[in-house]
């Protein structure tokens, strides 16, 4: 806990005394009835500060996950053509995992309707975005927003929260987590996002597991065509290993580092953090407690949006103490 | 056809093996001007490594 107490609030001292975010502000034996009145009220202040950071221009996220798609897909043929060469090739590898990893904020946004919701004459935009965002990492935009929502309702929840299986102890057994869910043998990461669609059995479910199906046939397609073409040092640089890449930054930095450790509540099951490597290389994650409270919020604002809501959060039970 | 799929995708890392690793293999070796043991050429020699890996992936369920 961090900031001034107002001395002559003793509801508020009550509030910061409260272990937990979703522990009583006060005991149930003094006043149940004040107690959730508190809790309402802190509730609603922080809705009216949140609701001033949803939106933005938005459109920004469609214009560079188009731009950098198109630039990503050019490296091909340039790479086939002998026009990039070791230095072009090198960069276009760095490129390709950038592409890979960070591709998933836009398509993030896009799962949340963010960048247009639905009904809006543009949201054809939005769902573009979070199309050609995950194509990089082969996961069908369907079935990563499925699971997402999943994430949101199950948070933690070792069962039906997909994300689950990213848990570990410390972070470089996260790290290695990243790599181990992805064997054939595991069922983790997309593995289980697949189990899971076929657990839903629902039309949107069972086109969404195709449509990845049917993405991860296109890339091992390139992959198998390109390199028996005599181009398998080019298809590894510019799509196999940023993929790799790309899925363990993801994991690590969106899955592991705000939800270790695996804590449930709405208070508790993300946390404020500090990132050794800051906030950009942590895709602005320090502050995905604020995405969980509201997912309206951008990935861009979230910063802005917990400095804004820090001590209603504090007041909440939130260890706001890393910013 | 689902069906079909999914019986690809239960050999995939063998296929993953012949059709990826192995290629990979034989152009680094030219690159690096690696030869084949016992006089097998880069190709052959990624197909068996390649292979190999593949097979032990597919069964073991991982591929370290």
């Amino acid at each position: 806990m961090d900031g001034p107490l107002k001395e002559d609030d003793a509801l508020l001292r009550e509030v910061l005394d409260a272990p937990g975010g979703d522990a009583l502000a006060i005991p149930l034996l003094a006043d149940d009835e004040l107690d959730r009145e508190a809790r309402r009220s802190l509730r609603k202040e922080e809705r009216d500060i949140a609701m001033k950071f949803h939106g933005g221009r938005m459109w920004v996220y469609a214009a560079l996950t188009v731009g950098c798609f198109l630039v990503w897909v050019s490296l091909f043929p340039l790479a086939i053509m002998g026009l990039l060469g070791p230095v072009g090739l090198a960069l276009g590898c760095v490129f390709a995992t950038f592409c890979a990893a960070y591709g998933f904020i836009p398509s993030h946004e896009a799962m949340h309707s963010n960048i247009y919701p639905r009904g809006h004459k543009h949201y054809w935009a939005n769902e573009l975005t979070g199309h050609l965002s995950t194509v990089p990492i082969a996961l069908g935009f369907g079935v990563a927003r499925l699971t997402h929502m999943e994430h949101h309702k199950y948070t933690n929840h070792a069962e039906l929260d997909p994300d689950y299986t990213d848990g570990a102890p410390n972070w470089w057994q996260a790290i290695l987590k990243t790599w181990w869910n992805r064997q054939p043998g595991v069922e983790g990461s997309v593995m289980r996002y697949k189990r899971m669609m076929v657990d839903m059995d629902t039309p949107a479910s069972r086109r969404a597991a195709m449509q990845t199906t049917l993405l991860q046939l296109v890339m091992l397609g390139t992959f198998f065509g390109m390199a028996w073409s005599g181009y398998a040092i080019e298809v590894a640089l510019l799509w196999w290993l940023p993929r790799q890449l790309g899925l363990s930054w993801i994991r690590y930095w969106l899955s592991w580092a705000p939800h270790h450790p695996q804590e449930q509540g709405r208070y508790q099951n993300t946390r404020i953090f500090k990132a050794r490597l800051g906030y950009w290389a942590s895709m602005a994650m320090e502050y995905h407690l604020i995405h969980h409270l509201y997912p309206g919020i951008p990935n861009h604002r979230q910063r802005e949006a917990f400095h804004a809501l820090k001590d209603v959060l504090r007041r909440q039970g939130v260890d706001v103490s890393a910013h | 056809m689902t069906e079909a799929i999914r019986k690809l995708f239960a050999v995939m890392p063998f296929l993953f093996g012949i059709g990826f690793i192995a290629p990979l293999t034989a152009q680094l070796m030219k690159l690096w001007g690696i030869p084949g043991p016992f006089g097998l050429s880069p190709i052959a020699f990624g197909l068996a490594f390649g292979g190999a890996w593949g097979l032990y992936a597919n069964i073991k369920g991982r591929w370290l």
